[in-house]
């Protein structure tokens, strides 16, 4: 009987149920199967009133969106471009870096993709860039933010991460100081990539001038990572509060500064925004469920057990978690893969030793690089819808860039130090 | 459904998500200028702010059950003929509509416990007044997908 039901959520997973659907039956099975009252799912959904640290989700998440909607990305490509412009195949640089912290910003790449790449797609070609190698960066990069502070994605795997209690402890802060090393590597293997490939590029020269209009231009959102980062490192908020006058602060720069969302577009954007925010912790709520079956049923301990007697090694378990997770991240939401792969594969990692920290990041990295990886990652869709451009063509154009970030992978990989340096 | 209900139940909606949002915002930027300033605080705040972080989920959940517009895996559907992914989705919103209508149900015998118990929860308001949301968006979802079974919306994927 239970396993017929089993049968029948993996049935409808595939033919594309709502994931919480998905998780919810699968959790009701199995307190079904451990004779526990049904109604532990409700206590479990509500247990998500237990956790300080989701209130960050929907502030951080309405600030993206209000970002998204002014024009924040134009003016982050401009200062960028200033920026660093000027240096050997500045322009993609620029492309990396303006894109990386567009994602981290707004939490969401594909957003990036849209925002940023059609700035960004006519400035690479008409700057000599090849047509392939434009249409690849400008959808690949938009992954690069995940790694970064404040990104959704690394909030949600400290909350998923911290009440599973394995392994050794660890603070949110610890989690974001650890996705910059390896961040920081991927950006700077594409460039260097870029600059062997590309160098040839003409460049522009630094202008101080075109600096300063930047500066300018940029002037209101330019204090945005000291809210952010100020508030979370300064010891004076915890992060559910930075990310509150992250928002409080983005909302004031973009309506009344910028004038760039009216208040009459703001509905609409708090309802985008907050169903985002919904459908996301829905599935957590429901998940909070079913790993609380997992734990009871000593699934996690069942897995390591089976996986130790086939793979003793740390380094061998993290290459087959690699290979598991780009294949996961191609075919599932990023968010979804964090809230349900996460509590099984968390115990499995501390058994071998693997800092949770550091897992969260490999974690993190291969659901990024998954975005747009062939023939059904996310992105390469956005992008074929955006641009107009056959999805075939896609692949080709995003194949580099995925073996130049998987290079870059192995390092983040098997370098822990560069995620655990700060714990 | 009728053109000007609709846009009656997209208003509310929206009411209930910005009053959300506003309200988790303003208590937590009340709290931090009270804390930092004048060393005070209100004592619930935190609770509040938390309780509506359950309510948005919910809400929000309900709202995205609308246009059906859940995080779901499409591979299937996506290389599917047109005849299969109306299929597929009639007899995964039902599959839904059953999982939110059991939710409910279920949801109902833990408020009990709670109502009996008098578990506290916001202040002065008591933990089943909260916990209320869930049977009411797990009936509006499951309601939402009934309706999807017999009518489905979802797009198709190209």
């Amino acid at each position: 009987m239970i396993w017929a039901g089993l049968a029948l959520v993996v049935l409808m997973a595939l033919l594309g149920a709502p994931l919480f659907a998905v998780v919810l039956g699968a959790a009701m099975l199995g307190f079904l199967a451990v004779g526990v009252d049904l109604a532990a799912v409700a206590i479990n959904i509500y247990d998500l009133t237990d956790k300080p640290l989701l209130a960050a989700l929907p502030f951080f998440t309405f600030a993206g969106y209000l970002m998204a909607e002014a024009k924040s990305s134009e003016r982050l490509m401009a200062l960028t471009r200033a920026l660093v412009g000027w240096m050997p195949a500045g322009l993609a640089i620029v492309g990396f870096v303006a894109c990386a912290l567009f994602t981290a910003l707004t939490g969401a790449s594909g957003v990036t993709i849209v925002a940023l790449g059609a700035l960004l797609l006519p400035m690479l070609k008409s700057s000599g860039y090849g047509d392939r190698y434009s249409l690849g960066l400008v959808t690949s990069s938009g992954s690069l933010g995940v790694l970064i502070v404040p990104s959704v994605p690394l909030i949600l795997y400290g909350v998923v991460a911290q009440q599973m209690d394995v392994g050794e402890r660890f603070t949110i802060q610890e989690l974001f100081m650890g996705g910059l090393g390896p961040a920081l590597v991927m950006v700077v293997f594409l460039s260097v990539w870029t600059i062997l490939r590309h160098g040839d590029v003409p460049r522009s020269s630094f202008d101080a001038g075109e600096v300063w209009q930047a500066v300018k231009a940029a002037r209101w959102e330019l204090p945005l990572p000291f809210v952010v980062l100020g508030g979370i490192y300064s010891g004076y908020f915890v992060i559910s509060e930075a990310a509150a006058m992250t928002a409080v602060y983005v909302l004031i720069a973009e309506v009344a500064l910028y004038r760039e969302v009216s208040l009459r577009a703001l509905p609409r954007v708090i309802r985008e925004s907050m169903v985002m925010v919904g459908s996301i912790l829905l599935i957590l709520g429901v998940a909070l469920a079913f790993t609380n079956f997992l734990v009871d049923a000593q699934i996690p301990e069942a897995l390591f057990q089976f996986m130790q007697k086939h793979v003793t090694s740390p380094w061998t378990f993290l290459l087959l978690l690699n290979i598991l997770l780009l294949v996961l991240g191609a075919i599932l939401d990023i968010f979804a893969a964090i809230i349900i792969m996460v509590p099984l594969l968390l115990p499995v990692a501390v058994g071998y030793g693997i800092h949770p920290v550091h897992l969260g990041i490999v974690f993190l990295a291969n659901l990024q690089i998954g975005y747009f990886t062939p023939p059904i990652g996310m992105n390469l869709f956005i992008a074929s819808y955006r641009f107009e451009r056959p999805v075939l063509e896609l692949y080709a154009a995003c194949l580099p860039f995925m073996m130049v970030l998987l290079a870059a992978l192995i390092v983040i990989t098997y370098v822990p130090w560069l995620s655990t340096w700060f714990t | 459904m009728p053109q000007r209900l609709r846009r009656a139940v997209e208003l509310v909606e929206t009411c209930l998500l910005t009053i959300f949002l506003g309200a988790m915002l303003g208590v937590a930027i009340y709290q931090i200028v009270a804390r930092n300033a004048f060393g005070t605080g209100i004592i619930w705040g935190e609770d509040l702010i938390q309780a509506a972080v359950l309510w948005l989920t919910l809400v929000g959940g309900a709202v995205a059950a609308g246009p059906d517009s859940h995080i779901r895996i499409d591979i299937v559907a996506r290389f599917g003929s047109p005849k299969f992914q109306d299929v597929a989705a009639r007899l995964t919103a039902l599959f839904t509509a059953f999982l939110c209508g059991a939710l409910g149900w279920y949801s109902i015998e833990f408020i009990k416990w709670d109502f009996i118990d008098g578990t506290p929860g916001v202040g002065v308001v008591p933990a089943w007044v909260c916990e209320t949301i869930i049977p009411v968006a797990a009936a509006v979802m499951a309601v939402r997908y009934l309706r999807h079974a017999i009518w489905p919306q979802r797009k198709e994927v190209s």
